[in-house]
């Protein structure tokens, strides 16, 4: 891990982002939808960091606005201490550098006409780096076989495609992984290998990493932070183990009464 | 009511053996869960109870209800059948439901293909839509699917499943769309209004939430059966194990228990047992297919656990 661990990395602040609904009148404007309101959040150096919520949460909204995929209406967003939000996409490598992200669904996520090789080596040539061996050292990483490289998405099965998401989100070598809901499209017996994965390279490179799911017993096994997220706020972020043992909100207590367990048979 | 009780069922697309040999019965008001993961063939054993299989897709065996055979019977005969003695919801409600039609006439048209009249019938969808808790359900009625939330919308497929008073409902993967605090209150309503359940998840909390006897799928093969707290407590299936294993996350920093390898595509699970080229246990022995043999609680495996 870096020497500078626990420095802030990711710092929101009064963020908001507001939608507007297609108009329905030729007088008035389309309703206005709060999809954020004043989510301020710190994400530090080396932390595992959880956003659960349910549909229409805000958790998606947020995450596109810290990857700065979307312009926040008002707030500021700053990495590694720079401002990043409304800035134009050419001044935003150090960014596309340092972030990466690998999506829920793998099968959408990855081009069906291109090869392995390509997929993976894809942040590498947007960023004008050279690939060299890279792609090769990447696929042993995610545990796939070299012979990978050449073949398509659709000859993988759902778990590996996600190692290739995986592979293809590290090729430019980023201090933060975004994670948005990765197993959450993957059978059961699939899942653990996936999180003991995304755990063994967030140890192994010294990665920060943000966890996106609408799971919170998941988000405990991976996260050690988690920011609970309902109608566009954070109703409450600290410590997941607090958390779940003893949530304040009461949106988190119902949340966490809902969630179906098998706890109650062993 | 009527008891279901399946023999042998066996779902084919020419060469390509996708569910084998499946038998099991359902009592009224029992609670069955079909639990596997995508490819296991349950989906595929309740679209042949509906008479609902693909073109090219083929069941044999037998499967009655009431009397009644659901397999095999030309489609003149199951249309009488489908919505009465057996209904089903579906996972994604928003494709399940017509958009240019108002929910109401949705449910009454149900009832009025199997000869309610049409006033009758408008009367009563409102009523089921009360019956599902949907709430002002005259209004309700009234809306289009897309006014209404993913919650609310599969509450009206649940009505619509009732709408004929079938002995036997199925649900396939019913709440899997849905954000948990809705789910919950959906299983509780299924389970409150459900003739005889077949409940098909491949979340192995949500069955354990809903219903009181289990069938473990895998390869098309039921691999085990019983008396859920049993299957889930005293595993015997090495599949089973390795499935409920993965599904307890341990505490942060621990590695979570795996299954090896992915499961295979049809038609590329190994013969014998279906499971032995990801099991840690397989032998030479586990190349002949083991037969699923107990009482009560039964599994098909040579090397079980416990």
């Amino acid at each position: 891990m870096p020497s500078h661990a626990g420095t802030p990395l990711v710092e929101a602040s009064g963020l908001n982002r507001v939608y507007h609904r297609p108009r329905t009148s030729l007088t008035r404007p389309g309703a206005a939808v709060h999809a954020l309101r004043d989510v301020s959040l710190t994400i530090r150096r080396g932390e595992r960091f959880g956003i659960v919520g349910e549909s229409g949460s805000g958790k998606s909204t947020l995450l596109r606005l810290l990857c700065a995929l979307d312009r926040p209406t008002s707030g500021s967003i700053r990495f590694d201490g720079q401002e990043i939000s409304g800035r134009p996409e050419k001044r935003l490598r150090f960014l596309r550098e340092n972030l990466q992200i690998v999506f829920q669904d793998p099968m959408s996520s990855l081009d069906p006409r291109m090869r392995v090789r390509d997929l993976v080596a894809e942040p590498l040539v947007a960023l004008g780096l050279p690939a060299g061996d890279r792609v090769k050292e990447l696929l042993a990483d995610v545990g796939l076989p070299p012979e990978a490289a050449d073949r398509y998405p659709h000859q993988f099965s759902g778990g590996q495609r996600q190692r290739i998401a995986i592979a293809r989100a590290l090729a430019p070598r980023p201090q933060v992984l975004v994670a948005d809901e990765p197993v959450s499209a993957l059978d059961v017996s699939v899942r653990g290998q996936i999180l003991n994965l995304l755990a063994d390279l967030v140890d192994d490179l010294g990665l920060t990493l943000v966890f996106v799911s609408h799971d919170l017993s998941v988000v405990r096994h991976v996260c050690e932070t988690v920011a609970v997220m309902n109608a566009g706020e954070i109703v409450e972020t600290g410590p997941v183990d607090d958390v779940w043992e003893a949530p304040a909100h009461p949106y988190t207590q119902e949340l966490l009464r809902a969630v179906p367990t098998l706890e109650g048979l062993w | 009511m009527s008891t279901l009780k399946v023999e042998g069922l066996s779902v084919r697309a020419g060469a390509l053996e996708l569910v084998r040999e499946v038998s099991f019965a359902i009592a009224p008001g029992e609670r069955v869960g079909l639990i596997g993961e995508s490819g296991s063939g349950k989906s595929l054993t309740a679209l042949s109870l509906m008479g609902l299989l693909p073109e090219d897709v083929t069941a044999s065996g037998t499967a009655r209800l009431g009397g009644r055979d659901l397999v095999g019977v030309p489609e003149s005969r199951v249309k009488d059948l489908r919505g009465r003695e057996v209904s089903m919801v579906f996972q994604e409600p928003m494709t399940a439901l017509n958009p240019l039609m108002r929910v109401g006439a949705q449910v009454a048209e149900v009832m009025t293909l199997h000869g309610t009249p049409r006033h009758d019938a408008r009367e009563r969808a409102v009523a089921l839509l009360d019956r599902v808790r949907l709430p002002e359900p005259a209004q309700v009625a009234r809306a289009y699917p897309h006014q209404l939330s993913g919650g609310q919308r599969q509450r009206v497929m649940l009505a619509i499943a009732l709408a004929n008073g079938p002995g036997l409902l199925i649900c396939d993967e019913p709440t899997t769309a849905l954000d948990v605090t809705v789910q919950k209150q959906m299983l509780e309503l299924i389970d409150e209004v459900a003739p005889a359940l077949l409940f098909i998840t491949h979340d192995l909390a949500v069955v354990a939430s809903v219903c009181e006897r289990v069938l473990v799928m895998y390869g098309g093969r039921v691999v085990e059966s019983g008396p859920i707290r049993e299957v889930f407590t005293r595993p015997r299936h090495r599949y089973t194990e390795g499935l409920l294993a993965a599904s307890r996350l341990t505490p942060r920093g621990t590695r979570l228990p795996t299954i090896q390898g992915s499961v295979p595509p049809a038609g590329r699970f190994p013969g014998g047992c279906v499971f032995r080229n990801r099991c840690p246990h397989a032998t030479p022995t586990c190349e002949a297919a083991p037969a699923l043999t107990g009482e009560g609680h039964a599994f098909a495996c040579w090397h079980p656990a416990g």
